[in-house]
């Protein structure tokens, strides 16, 4: 039965793979279609560190690890959280995979989710049993350690009360270039509360195709950090988020960092179908001759959204662009958004010079100010690495 | 000894002058008082003593502790040991009260003097708060003393401590104004004001009055009661 949702799915998705996306620099993938022989694939420990995964602690807990095509690890130690390969979940779980896989996601939606249908191998699959509240971490990594494709297909599910945090490093080695572009599909149930942090640490080589979308049934809550820690050649996603359930909530927040000759194009998407609160955030720095556009959506029949972009020019040939979009149908909404975009104010600078800082410290101190998001949802450790990894792109963007 | 001396200093900011004509001669153990009426050129010769980009020393030389600073820009002014609160400082959004008052002192090595710092000049409450913003009077001027005294400068420029702040401010002010003038290896301090308030908790050894971008002659301690109290000229 399962065969038959994916051969269908890879039916779609053969249609789809010349059907360019709505957003940033197009792509031909079908020069990932063909068949790759693959060196054994290493891993290197410090990259892996670098993105946030803290190895020794996740393998006494919950964590998950591909390299390339190739599941290293997968485990889980806690009680009520099951972590294995997506293959296996459908294997365990036919019914289920057969509902959720695909779902949220269509494989024929553009021509990345099209080749991830077709190409794609691997994939994390967690789920956090009814009630179950998880204070460590749940850590999965996808490391890249040889040029082609990788398309894994994640799927995360909470159940009914179920709390958890889950971190996602994804990176590469310096010399590979290839395309990412993965998939995953959230489920948070009634009353369960997620918090997904997501760390990309790309090379000036790599496109990266991430497709994401969540369903957040009554009085669900997700909150979402996405960074980029390094350079990219183009970077495209619009993780989208259905808030169905009434008193489901979302807060994503996005600081992206564009250096070198990157194209960077990210934003966060809330579809309010029931009486639920949004808030999307972003903060943009770039740099050198990067481009970046900054998008965010939140459209409903009910609810409340906020949308807040800021984004700071650092070099003359830099560019940003700031798109956020407010859709309402009927007197049930309330949208509101602001939006900037400038660059660091002389006066600013003087200022902590005058308190004894070089003109590139307080450069350092103001962009990191700027880049200091409210940090929501996570608990001390959690909270101290997000800070921690601000504290990084503000240095790398100096 | 003299510390600071300035000698015939003409200050032009964005091609206009501002400041026509400064003479001023801060020594050891002295706390000098700028005073005069709003506009007159004050805070653009601390500014311009200070080495404050747009503030320009057309003519003139700025002399500190010995050396000629008047070429050399902020940054090393401010390492020789020179500081300013200022008297409208910027907000900066996403960088924290607590977080500049510790990276201050750890460059110091002075950590340790973090508590005691806050506590002086009630500022625990804003230690999260975005630098300056949505501030009282009264806290932007504690937060810019407690700032200066984390620097522990030589010589501190202090500019308008005591306007816009209510009395009970005003006390905490005092107190760490005070405290930067007591860790002054010169006992040296420059107090810039146009309502004198401050002056009933540190007296002024001299003081000298500044009108139309002119710092005229300094006088003698009394002059300031009768100064504020009859104008200026």
């Amino acid at each position: 039965m399962v065969n038959e949702v994916l051969d269908a799915a890879r039916g779609e998705a053969l249609k789809a793979l010349d059907r360019a996306a709505p957003y940033g620099p197009d792509i031909d993938v079908r020069e990932y279609l063909g068949l790759r022989v693959r060196e054994p694939a290493k891993l290197e420990i410090g990259r892996v560190e670098g993105v946030g995964i803290d190895l020794r602690r996740a393998r006494r807990t919950a964590m998950y690890m591909q390299v390339d095509d190739r599941v290293v690890e997968s485990l889980s130690r806690l009680s009520g959280v099951e972590v294995t390969t997506v293959e296996d979940f459908i294997g365990n779980y036919p019914d289920i995979a057969r509902e959720l896989l695909w779902r949220l996601i269509k494989p024929g939606q553009d021509k990345y989710t099209a080749i991830a249908a077709l190409k794609g191998v691997g994939g994390y699959y967690v789920r956090v049993k009814r009630g179950v509240k998880v204070s460590e971490p749940i850590q999965t990594c996808l490391f890249m350690a040889s040029e082609g494709l990788q398309a894994p297909h994640n799927l995360v599910i909470l159940e009914e009360g179920a709390e958890a945090t889950i971190v996602t490093g994804c990176t590469i080695m310096p010399e590979v270039f290839g395309l990412h572009a993965g998939i995953t599909e959230f489920y948070v149930m009634e009353g369960a509360k997620l918090s997904y942090v997501m760390i990309h640490a790309w090379n000036r080589g790599t496109h990266v195709r991430p497709r994401s979308a969540a369903l957040l049934e009554d009085r669900a809550s997700m909150v979402m950090y996405y960074m980029n820690l390094s350079r990219v050649k183009t970077l495209q996603t619009y993780p989208k988020v259905i808030l169905k359930g009434n008193g489901s909530k979302v807060y994503a927040s996005s600081i992206v960092l564009g250096r070198g000759g990157s194209v960077v194009d990210v934003g966060t998407e809330a579809v309010m179908v029931g009486d639920a609160a949004s808030e999307l955030v972003s903060r943009f720095v770039v740099k050198d001759r990067s481009r970046a556009w900054a998008r965010a959506r939140v459209s409903g029949v009910r609810g409340r959204g906020h949308i807040e972009c800021k984004g700071l020019i650092l070099s003359s040939k830099a560019a940003l662009y700031s798109v956020p979009e407010l859709g309402g149908t009927g007197r049930d909404v309330m949208l509101t958004h602001e939006a900037s975009i400038g660059r660091i104010a002389e006066e600013e600078i003087a200022y902590l010079v005058s308190k004894g800082f070089s003109r590139e410290e307080a450069e350092e101190l103001i962009v990191r100010g700027f880049m200091n998001v409210e940090v929501r949802g996570l608990t001390g450790r959690m909270e101290s690495y997000v800070k921690n990894v601000v504290r990084l792109m503000s240095r790398a963007a100096m | 000894m003299l510390k600071l001396e300035l000698k015939e200093v003409v200050v032009s900011v964005k091609g206009g002058t501002v400041v026509r004509h400064a003479d001023l001669r801060v020594a050891e153990g002295e706390v000098l008082y700028i005073i005069g009426p709003n506009g007159s050129g004050k805070t653009s010769l601390l500014r311009a003593v200070l080495g404050y980009p747009g503030y320009e020393v057309v003519s003139g030389r700025v002399l500190f502790d010995g050396e000629d600073l008047t070429d050399k820009p902020m940054e090393y002014r401010v390492k020789r040991g020179l500081a300013i609160t200022h008297q409208i400082p910027p907000k900066i959004s996403g960088v924290k009260v607590g977080d500049l008052l510790a990276e201050i002192l750890r460059r110091r090595g002075s950590t340790s003097e973090f508590k005691g710092i806050t506590e002086m000049l009630r500022i625990e409450h804003l230690l999260n708060r975005d630098l300056n913003r949505n501030f009282s009077g009264g806290e932007l001027k504690r937060v810019e003393i407690a700032l200066t005294m984390a620097q522990s400068p030589k010589l501190a420029l202090i500019d308008e401590p005591d306007s816009g702040v209510d009395v009970e401010s005003l006390r905490f002010v005092a107190r760490g104004v005070k405290e930067i003038l007591n860790r002054s290896p010169f006992k040296s301090i420059v107090i810039v004001t146009h309502t004198g308030l401050i002056a009933k908790y540190i007296p002024p050894t001299k003081v000298c009055v500044m009108k139309e971008g002119v710092l005229k002659e300094c006088r003698l301690p009394d002059f300031l009661k009768r100064a504020l109290s009859e104008g200026f000229g």
